[in-house]
């Protein structure tokens, strides 16, 4: 006997609050095309992106908003040659390569595509510059990827 | 533009369910040859529609005796439903029947179709409408009617 199969799909909607410090980062992504971030008042060290108002090291909070340059460069990359199984919604067709980039300014790192670049030539500590959507929708893929800086 | 407060996200969670041998064989009978199968329970002697492989009364197997039924019966019990869900057959408002098929001794609930509900009384008699292309699920039957 030919066993049958139940092909299904559940779909799962959500709305996640980002809370005022994300919020803040992707409003400014979207209407000004501005990195920003938040500096710690005590141990100074710069947030981009911010994900909380609190630095998780001196457990004060952070008001200070600073811009940083949207230059930076590569920590440390990846390529990614597996296609993810649904529910991860990658945000392009395998292969892409995915980097830790920390901006001019910032103590943190932030994960970006690469791209306009062939994977092998990728090196860490290459200098690389945001590339920005024309059409900005409050996203981290407002900015489309990161190039490599002549 | 205002401020962002809040992302909208979609997780999307496919899977497969192996339906198992009583209901792919009772499948395969409503998409090979328009047929409803049931299968007698060895202890209570009743009919369950759509089969399973214990009788949920008596815990006894059933699915040594497979009993051929109508594609006719009497409505049970019925609802309109006008609430929008995921996971619905067809658009709402739409009714929906328990229909107890000629020879079972459960109910099976299914749409209702080719009469207001207005018109629809309890214990009115109904007869199955067959897709012409059928997959093996319970849309093999579009729906029932009122009996001809």
């Amino acid at each position: 006997m030919e066993p049958l199969v139940k092909e299904g799909n559940i779909t799962v909607p959500y709305q996640w609050t980002t809370g005022p410090a994300v919020g803040k980062f992707l409003t400014e992504l979207r209407d000004n095309k501005k990195i920003m971030g938040l500096r710690c008042p005590k141990c100074k060290r710069l947030f981009v992106p911010p994900l909380e108002l609190f630095c998780g090291r001196c457990f004060v909070e952070m008001k200070d908003w600073v811009e940083v340059s949207e230059e930076g460069k590569v920590i440390s990359y990846t390529v990614v040659n597996l296609p993810l199984p649904e529910p991860c919604q990658p945000p392009l067709p395998p292969p892409y390569a995915l980097a830790a980039i920390r901006l001019e300014g910032a103590d943190t790192e932030i994960i970006h595509l690469l791209g306009e670049v062939e994977f092998e030539k990728i090196k860490i500590g290459m200098p690389v510059k945001a590339v920005w959507k024309e059409k900005r929708e409050g996203s981290i893929l407002d900015i489309e990827h990161f190039k490599p800086r002549g | 533009m205002a401020e962002i407060k809040e992302i909208k996200g979609k997780i999307v969670v496919p899977y497969h369910w192996s339906y198992g041998a009583t209901i792919t064989k009772f499948f395969q009978e409503t998409r090979e040859n328009k047929k409803i199968y049931g299968a007698r329970c060895t202890k209570c002697k009743g009919v369950l529609v759509p089969p399973v492989r214990l009788c949920g009364r008596c815990f006894a197997p059933t699915e040594e005796e497979w009993v051929e039924l109508s594609d006719h019966g009497r409505l049970v019990s019925f609802t309109t439903v006008y609430l929008p869900f995921p996971g619905q057959p067809t658009e709402p408002p739409y009714t929906y029947g328990m229909i107890r098929l000629d020879g079972a001794d459960t109910d099976f609930p299914h749409l209702i179709k080719e009469i207001d509900e207005d018109k629809m009384k309890v214990d009115m008699r109904l007869q199955a409408v067959w897709s012409e292309e059928r997959k093996g699920n319970l849309f093999d039957i579009k729906y029932f009617k009122p009996e001809e």
